[in-house]
């Protein structure tokens, strides 16, 4: 196996001359779009290129503290994202939902880097970084869907709630189907990624290590295993958070607060 | 033996009064009609006698103690409530039946036996293949019994019910009025447009607009 075939500064301008088709397409069609098709293109660029030097001094330095920090600096942006498109009120969410994705996603990389790996360093740059940005970022979209729904669902169908209150349900027993639906849907897409798997689209991360120089079937095996950490962490997450801002969000008669809602 | 007694209670919902300084009292036995134009409060008020609503002022007490916070548990625990929204949840009816019964704290009293449910059914006019039905399968009328016979199966003898018998056709109302209205042991509080009422009943009238 090769290595990767580099990118020469010719390449990134015939990358460029590339770019020209959608512009070409986008202002001759007047789509409006062509301004912030450039502006993304240059966001892109330089956030990337800047990464791209940050990770570089990262793996080289490979520090535990280092990485954890960055790791953290990742996880409270995430959190915020899992906040912003779920409907809940960032202020009172914030910490509860912080820590249980710190805790699964923790848990869920250490584990992966330690019992799966077998890394002798499981803080290492390269797997903590990388893995744990993946596990990370589809955890998070499931944490978006599952707490959101969780919620929602509690506000929308209250009368159900309040009917399984009154036939006797303890604060849990009335939650649980709650619980359950949104468990479901945030495991859904994940459940139908790993089915079709392969067959309609080869996931990025096997893309990158067989460019990288992987034989397809190692980057198969880190590919499984990545996916079943994924499951994994999103399980946790999504019941950590809800366990952790469940009190908060109900009164002491069981109904849920209302203001926990971001006002739209 | 006095169960609930309010105390000039009032509820508003933004500027809207629903319920304005108004008292009453339900004791053991009794059979009371709730009654005033839509949009009176009448569910509502179902609904602060179960703790899922807040007073803005006044008192109500259950058994003699204040309702608080933690007393409505209790109240949920001997009030049978039907309601009127027909979200009784999903899957087999039989798992409804089941699942309400194994709530922690339904297990006190026995498991309906299979003989009882069906009792039940047969009375409403529901055939025992119901069980293995879906909820979502079901009409509103049937909906609505199934309600009925899971509040039944509870074995409590205080019941709020709130339009219960608005998707049944004639005969049907009056063989749920009867159940409900006629034995001596049940306390019920109920919303109602029929005007039906079985022989030897006293029924009490709560007209929600009297105190405007």
């Amino acid at each position: 196996m090769s290595e990767t075939v580099d990118l020469s500064f010719f390449s990134m301008v015939m990358c460029a001359v590339l770019l020209l088709v959608p512009v070409l397409v986008a202002s001759y069609l007047k789509l409006g779009v062509t301004r912030s098709l450039l502006v993304s293109t240059v966001r892109m660029v330089v956030q990337l290129v800047l990464i791209g030097f940050f990770l570089e001094f990262l793996f080289k330095l490979n520090n535990a503290f280092v990485n954890i920090a960055w790791f953290l600096v990742m996880l409270s942006a995430a959190v915020f994202s899992v906040l912003k498109s779920s409907g809940l009120k960032i202020k009172a969410f914030v910490f509860p939902v912080f820590l249980s994705l710190l805790l699964s996603n923790l848990f869920v990389v250490l584990y992966f880097n330690y019992f799966i790996v077998h890394l002798d360093f499981i803080f290492d740059a390269r797997y903590m970084i990388a893995i744990g940005g993946m596990v990370l970022g589809n955890s998070l979209r499931s944490n978006v869907v599952g707490l959101g729904d969780f919620y929602q669902s509690l506000n929308k169908e209250e009368q159900f709630y309040f009917y399984r209150l009154s036939l006797g349900a303890s604060r849990f027993e009335a939650k649980l189907p709650f619980a359950k639906r949104s468990f479901t849907s945030a495991l859904n897409p994940t459940i139908a990624t790993m089915a079709t798997m392969g067959i309609v689209s080869l996931p990025g991360m096997m893309t990158g290590q067989i460019l990288g120089g992987s034989v397809p079937l190692v980057a198969i095996k880190y590919q499984i295993a990545i996916m079943v950490a994924i499951l994994a962490s999103t399980v946790l997450s999504i019941a950590l958070s809800i366990l952790f801002t469940v009190n908060y969000s109900f009164n002491k008669a069981g109904v849920l607060n209302k203001s926990i809602f971001a006002s739209k | 033996m006095e169960l609930f007694r309010a105390e000039k209670i009032t509820k508003q919902f933004s500027e809207k009064f629903v319920l304005s300084n108004f008292s009453f009292e339900v004791a053991k036995g009794d059979k009371i009609n709730i009654a005033g134009r839509s949009g009176i409060g009448k569910t509502t008020l179902f609904r602060l006698l179960l703790g899922f609503d807040n007073l803005d002022k006044g008192f109500i007490y259950f058994e003699g103690k204040s309702l608080t916070d933690e007393k409505v548990w209790e109240v949920r625990r001997k009030v049978a409530y039907v309601s009127q929204d027909l979200n009784i949840g999903r899957g087999l009816v039989r798992s409804l039946f089941t699942e309400t019964q194994h709530y922690k704290a339904n297990l006190l009293h026995m498991d309906s036996s299979d003989k009882e449910i069906l009792q039940q059914l047969a009375y409403f006019d529901l055939p025992e293949s119901i069980l293995n039905k879906n909820i979502e399968e079901l009409s509103g009328g049937e909906k609505q019994r199934i309600a009925i016979v899971n509040a039944l199966l509870l074995k409590r003898s205080i019941f709020f019910l709130d339009e219960v018998t608005s998707a049944l056709d004639a005969t049907l109302k009056i063989k749920v009025l009867d159940y409900f209205l006629g034995n001596d042991e049940f306390t019920v509080l109920y919303i109602s447009h029929d005007t039906y009422l079985p022989e030897n009943t006293s029924l009490r009238t709560l007209k929600l607009d009297e105190n405007e």
